[in-house]
C-alpha cells in the first residue's frame, strides 16, 4: 500500500510540471483540506523526486501517466493492483508488498515487472479483475467494520496497558453484549411487536378459550390501583406487581391467532419457534467464534511445546507505550520466565521422588479433593433449603418480604464467593504445579456455578410439579394453588438472579474495590502491604459473565425481555469494569494466553448453554403449561403446538416432511457426512505428516551444510589456502 | 499493458485510495516534525537516531536502537532514517503487514551482532532487553543458562548452536499472537 503511494507521489511530482495535478485533485477529491495538505506535500515530494534515481523505466511511466491524464480525471497510480501481471494471481503486486525489502528495491522490481506484457485471454483478465475487485471490496468492508466496531479504542488501550489476557475478557464481554442485542431484536420482531399490535387492534383476533377445570383458569395478578411509592421500587426489583402482568413476563402474552385477509399469524407457534431459534442462533454464534480460534490453535499445535522460545521471541508487545507499561510488561515477562523455569526444576525434582513420598502426596491430594467436594455439596444443600424456604414465604410484605424473595440469589452468590476462596486455600496444600492449580480452580468454580443454578431450577420444578406427589397437583397437573401462572414465577426467579448479580457487581466495585485502593494508597502498614492493590483476575470475572448469560438463556422462554435487560446490564458492566481496571487494579503478573483463553471461555459458555437447553427441553416437553395465562394455555404440552400446526398444512407438505424424517433420507445423509468427516481427517493427517517430513529435511540439510563446511576447511588447509571465515557467508546467504 | 484505463477509473477514485492518502499524509507530517528546520530543504532529509527515538511509540521500547539500525539505510550505520526508511518502519509494524514481513524484521532486530543468526550472545542480550536492563530485573546466571539451553533445544532444528531465520520463522508460525503484538 504505502509503496504504491510512494510511486504515485513520485509520478505526481513529475506531472506537476504539466500543471495538471491540482486540477486532477480538485476533481477527484472535492475536499479543500486534502488539497491544502497536498500542496504542502508537493514541496516535500519534489525532494523525494530528486532523490529518486530516474532510471530508464521511469520515463516510460511518466509518458504513460501523462497520456492517461489527458483523458480526463483519471490518474495512473503507477502500478494498480488490477493490472495483469504473470499468471496465477493476485500474484506479483501482492507478493512484492509482502517481501521485506527496502522501498527503493521494491520500486525497481515493480518497474521490471511492469515491462512484461502479459498474454492473457479476455476471460482470464475479466476473472482476474473481478477477483481483485472482490478482494478489495472485502478489505474495504473489513476496514469499515473495524471502524464501527464497538469500543475499539477502549479495547486497544486496555490491551496496551494490561495485556492480552485482560483484553480477551473485555472482548468476550463485547461479544456477549452484541449477542444479547441481536437476540433481543429477534424476539422483539417475532413476539413482542406482534403482541403489541394484536393487543391494540383486537378486532380480527381470535383468542382460543382455554380448556380445563374452572379452578385452574383463575389468575389474578394482583393489579392494585394506587400503591405506596416505594412499592414500585420493590416491584421493580422483584418482578411483581406492575411488572408481573406486563410484556416482561410470559403471563401477559395471549394465545392469539390473528387472521385477516390472507395474513395469518399464530402467536403461540411464533413464541415457541422463536425461543428454539434463539438457542440455535446463540449456538451458531459461539461455534463460529470458537471455530476461528480453534483453527489457529490446531494449526499451531499444542501450546506446551516450544514455550520458552515462543515466550522469548514473541513475548514482547510493541504496542506498549509509556515507561510504566513497559516496566510492567518487563516485570511480567521476568516473572513468567522465572515461574516456568522453577516449574521445570520442580518437575525434575518430582520425578526423583521416592515411592513413599509419592504415595503420601497422592493421598493428601485425594483427601483435599474430597474436602472441596464436601464444601460444594454443602453449598448445594444450602441452596436447596433456601429455595424451598423462599417459595414458602410468598406473600410476606416490605423489606423482609424482599429479603425472603431474594434468599436463593443471596445464598448462591455467597456460595460462589466463599467456596472458591476456600478451595483456593486448599489448593495451596495440594502442591500442584501453578498451571494445573489454575485449571483445577477454574473447573471447580465452573462446576459450582453451573450446578448451583441447576439445583435452583430443580427445586423450583419439583415444587411446581409436586415432586413429592402431593394432592395439590390433581386438578391441573401442576401446583396451581401456589403457582397460578408458574412460568411467570420461573421468569421472575431468573430476573431476580440477573438483577442481583448486577447489583452485587456494582456494590463490590463501590464498597470493596475503591475503598481498598484508597486504603492501600494512603496508609502503609504491614496489613496494606500484605493485601496490596486489587489484581484484575480474569477467570473469576469470566465465570461471572458466563453465569449471567446462562441465567438469561434459562429465563428467556419465560421472560422475553430478559435479553434486553442483559444487554443493558453487560453494557454498564463494561464501563464499570473498565473504570475499576484503570483506577484500582495492578496488572496480573501471571498473563493469560489470549487465543487459548478465548477458546476456554467459549467452552465454558457452551456448558452454560447446555444447561439452559436441558431446562428449556424439560419445560417444553414435560410440564403442563398454565391454564390461566400465557400463549400455551389451551395445550397439554408447549411442544404440541407444532404437531397441531403441522397437521393443518397441505398433504404434500406433510408427506415431504415425513420423508425427510424417515430412514430412507436420514441414513444416506448420515453416511455422506461420515464420508466428508473421514476425508477432512485424512487431509489433516496428511498435512501433519508433510510438516514432519519437511522438518526432517531441514535437519538433514543443516547437517549437509556442516559437512560441506568441514570439507571446505579441510581442503583449504591441505591446499595451503588461508582459511576465511566461510561460515558467516553461508549463513547470511541462507538468512536472506 | 494489461487492463484498460477505464477499468482503473472507478477503482482509483474510491474511498480506499482516499484513506491511503490520509495515512500517507499523517506519516509525512510525523516525519517532518522530526526534521530540523535546515534539513527540510535537503533532497533526502535524514532524521538522526536520537530524534527518531523521541517518538512516543519508540521512546520506551527496549528494542528502539535495534529498530533504528535495522531500518536505516545510511552508509555510516548511525541509525538515521530517511522518509522511505520511516515508511518501511511504519508499514512493517502496521496491522496489514504479513507474518513473513514481521518475522523477517523481528529476526533482524533480535540479531544484535548482525551476523545473520541468533547465537547464545544474541539470545542473552534479547532476554535482558525483555526483562529489563537493571540488575534486579535480570535473570540469574544459572537461570539464564537454563533458559538459553532450553530455547536452543526447542528451536535449533539443525543443531548448529544458533537459530537461523527459518528456524525462527518456524517458532513464530506456531504463535498466533505474534502478528497482533508486533504493531505500533
Amino acid at each position: 500500500m504505502l509503496d504504491e503511494l510512494c510511486i504515485s507521489i513520485v509520478i505526481s511530482s513529475e506531472i506537476r510540471r504539466t500543471g495538471c495535478l491540482i486540477v486532477v485533485f480538485v476533481k477527484c477529491w472535492w475536499n479543500p483540506l486534502c488539497l491544502m495538505e497536498f500542496s504542502e506535500l508537493q514541496r516535500q515530494s519534489s525532494t523525494i523526486a530528486h532523490g529518486y534515481h530516474g532510471a530508464q523505466q521511469s520515463v516510460r511511466l511518466r509518458s504513460k501517466s501523462v497520456v492517461s491524464n489527458q483523458n480526463g480525471p483519471q490518474f495512473n497510480w503507477g502500478s494498480p493492483p488490477s493490472e495483469g501481471g504473470e499468471e496465477g494471481d493476485s500474484g506479483p503486486p501482492k507478493d512484492l508488498r509482502e517481501r521485506p525489502m527496502p522501498m527503493h528495491l521494491k520500486r525497481a522490481i515493480r518497474e521490471v515487472q511492469q515491462m512484461r506484457v502479459p498474454v492473457v485471454t479476455n476471460w482470464q483478465s475479466w476473472k482476474r479483475s473481478k477477483a481483485k475487485s472482490l478482494s478489495r471490496f472485502r478489505a474495504d468492508a473489513g476496514g469499515v467494520m473495524s471502524y464501527v466496531a464497538l469500543w475499539r479504542k477502549a479495547l486497544h488501550k486496555i490491551g496496551g496497558h494490561f495485556g492480552g489476557g485482560v483484553q480477551s475478557y473485555f472482548m468476550f464481554l463485547r461479544f456477549l453484549v452484541v449477542l444479547n442485542f441481536l437476540s433481543f431484536l429477534l424476539i422483539a420482531g417475532f413476539i413482542l411487536i406482534p403482541s403489541i399490535v394484536f393487543r391494540s387492534t383486537s378486532t380480527t383476533n381470535m383468542t382460543v378459550d382455554s380448556t380445563g377445570p374452572e379452578v385452574c383458569r383463575v389468575y389474578d395478578p394482583n393489579l392494585q390501583g394506587l400503591v405506596v411509592f416505594y412499592q414500585y421500587f420493590l416491584d421493580l426489583l422483584s418482578g411483581t406487581g406492575f411488572m408481573e402482568y406486563s410484556y416482561v413476563f410470559y403471563g401477559y402474552y395471549n394465545n392469539t391467532v390473528a387472521e385477516s385477509s390472507g395474513f395469518h399469524y399464530n402467536l403461540p407457534l411464533a413464541y415457541l419457534l422463536t425461543s428454539v431459534f434463539y438457542f440455535a442462533f446463540c449456538l451458531i454464534c459461539i461455534i463460529a467464534r470458537m471455530g476461528s480460534a480453534l483453527r489457529v490453535a490446531v494449526a499451531t499445535g499444542s501450546g506446551a511445546a516450544g514455550s520458552y522460545s515462543k515466550m522469548v521471541f514473541t513475548g514482547w508487545d510493541y504496542g506498549c507505550q509509556g515507561d510504566r507499561a513497559t516496566k510492567l510488561k518487563q516485570k511480567s515477562i521476568h516473572y513468567q520466565l522465572q515461574v516456568d523455569l522453577e516449574e521445570e526444576r520442580l518437575q525434575k525434582k518430582a520425578l526423583s521422588l521416592t515411592l513413599g513420598q509419592t504415595v503420601g502426596l497422592c493421598s493428601l491430594r485425594i483427601f483435599l479433593m474430597l474436602v472441596s467436594l464436601a464444601l460444594i455439596g454443602g453449598a448445594f444443600f444450602g441452596i436447596f433449603n433456601a429455595t424451598v424456604f423462599s417459595q414458602a414465604q410468598v406473600g410476606a410484605e416490605g423489606i423482609l418480604g424482599l429479603f425472603w424473595v431474594y434468599l436463593p440469589s443471596i445464598v448462591i452468590t455467597t456460595g460462589n464467593f466463599v467456596v472458591p476462596f476456600m478451595c483456593d486455600q486448599i489448593a495451596l496444600f495440594e502442591r500442584y504445579s501453578p498451571s494445573t492449580t489454575i485449571i483445577m480452580a477454574l473447573f471447580r468454580s465452573v462446576f459450582l456455578r453451573m450446578i448451583s443454578l441447576g439445583v435452583l431450577l430443580f427445586t423450583l420444578w419439583s415444587q411446581i410439579t409436586c415432586f413429592k406427589g402431593s394432592k395439590e397437583c390433581e386438578p391441573c397437573q401442576y401446583n396451581n394453588k401456589d403457582y397460578p401462572c408458574w412460568e411467570t414465577r420461573v421468569g421472575q426467579e431468573m430476573y431476580k438472579l440477573a438483577l442481583f448479580d448486577f447489583l452485587i457487581t456494582i456494590a463490590m466495585l463501590i464498597l470493596v474495590e475503591f475503598p481498598r485502593r484508597l486504603f492501600v494508597d494512603h496508609y502503609s502498614c504491614a496489613l496494606t502491604r500484605w493485601v496490596g492493590r486489587q489484581e484484575f483476575l480474569v477467570p473469576p470475572n469470566v465465570l461471572g459473565l458466563v453465569y449471567g448469560q446462562t441465567v438469561v438463556w434459562t429465563g428467556a422462554l419465560f421472560c422475553p425481555l430478559l435479553p434486553l435487560i442483559n444487554t443493558l446490564k453487560f453494557f454498564i458492566i463494561f464501563y464499570c469494569k473498565k473504570v475499576t481496571l484503570f483506577s484500582n487494579c495492578r496488572p496480573a503478573v501471571k498473563t493469560f494466553r489470549s487465543t487459548t483463553s478465548t477458546i476456554f471461555f467459549l467452552v465454558v459458555l457452551l456448558f452454560g448453554w447446555c444447561l439452559a437447553l436441558v431446562a428449556m427441553i424439560y419445560s417444553l416437553a414435560q410440564i403442563h403449561p398454565s391454564m390461566s395465562c400465557g400463549p400455551f394455555r389451551s395445550l397439554t404440552m408447549m411442544w404440541s403446538i407444532v404437531p397441531n400446526t403441522f397437521y393443518t398444512l397441505s398433504l404434500t407438505t406433510q408427506d415431504f416432511m415425513f420423508y425427510m424424517g424417515s430412514q430412507a433420507f436420514s441414513i444416506p445423509l448420515f453416511i455422506f457426512s461420515c464420508v466428508v468427516l473421514c476425508y477432512v481427517a485424512a487431509l489433516a493427517a496428511v498435512y501433519g505428516k508433510s510438516v514432519d517430513l519437511l522438518k526432517a529435511q531441514l535437519k538433514l540439510e543443516g547437517r549437509d551444510k556442516q559437512f560441506l563446511v568441514k570439507q571446505i576447511e579441510e581442503l583449504s588447509r591441505e591446499m595451503g589456502v588461508p582459511t576465511r571465515d566461510q561460515v558467516d557467508t553461508f549463513d547470511t546467504g541462507a538468512a536472506n | 499493458m494489461g487492463t484498460t484505463a477505464s477499468q482503473l477509473r472507478k477503482d482509483l477514485l474510491s474511498e480506499y485510495q482516499w484513506r491511503l492518502m490520509h495515512v500517507f499524509f499523517r506519516a509525512h507530517k510525523r516525519f517532518s516534525e522530526l526534521l530540523s528546520k535546515e534539513d527540510r530543504n535537503l533532497p533526502t532529509p535524514r532524521v538522526p537516531m536520537e530524534k527518531v527515538l523521541s517518538l512516543p511509540e519508540l521512546k520506551s521500547n527496549p528494542f528502539r536502537k535495534r529498530i533504528c539500525h535495522v531500518f536505516s539505510t545510511s552508509d555510516m550505520k548511525d541509525g538515521s532514517l530517511t522518509f522511505e526508511d520511516f515508511l518501511d518502519l511504519l508499514s512493517a509494524f502496521s496491522d496489514s503487514a504479513t507474518l513473513e514481513i514481521k518475522s523477517h524484521y523481528a529476526f533482524r532486530i533480535f540479531d544484535f551482532d548482525d551476523d545473520g543468526t541468533l547465537d547464545g550472545g544474541d539470545l542473552e542480550k534479547l532476554v535482558n532487553c525483555l526483562t529489563g536492563e537493571t540488575d534486579d530485573t535480570r535473570l540469574t546466571t544459572e537461570e539464564m543458562r537454563q533458559l538459553i539451553s532450553n530455547i536452543l533445544e526447542e528451536s535449533d532444528i539443525d543443531k548448529d548452536g544458533t537459530v537461523n531465520l527459518s528456524e525462527f520463522q518456524h517458532v513464530i508460525s506456531r504463535s498466533p499472537d505474534f502478528v497482533r503484538s508486533v504493531q505500533i
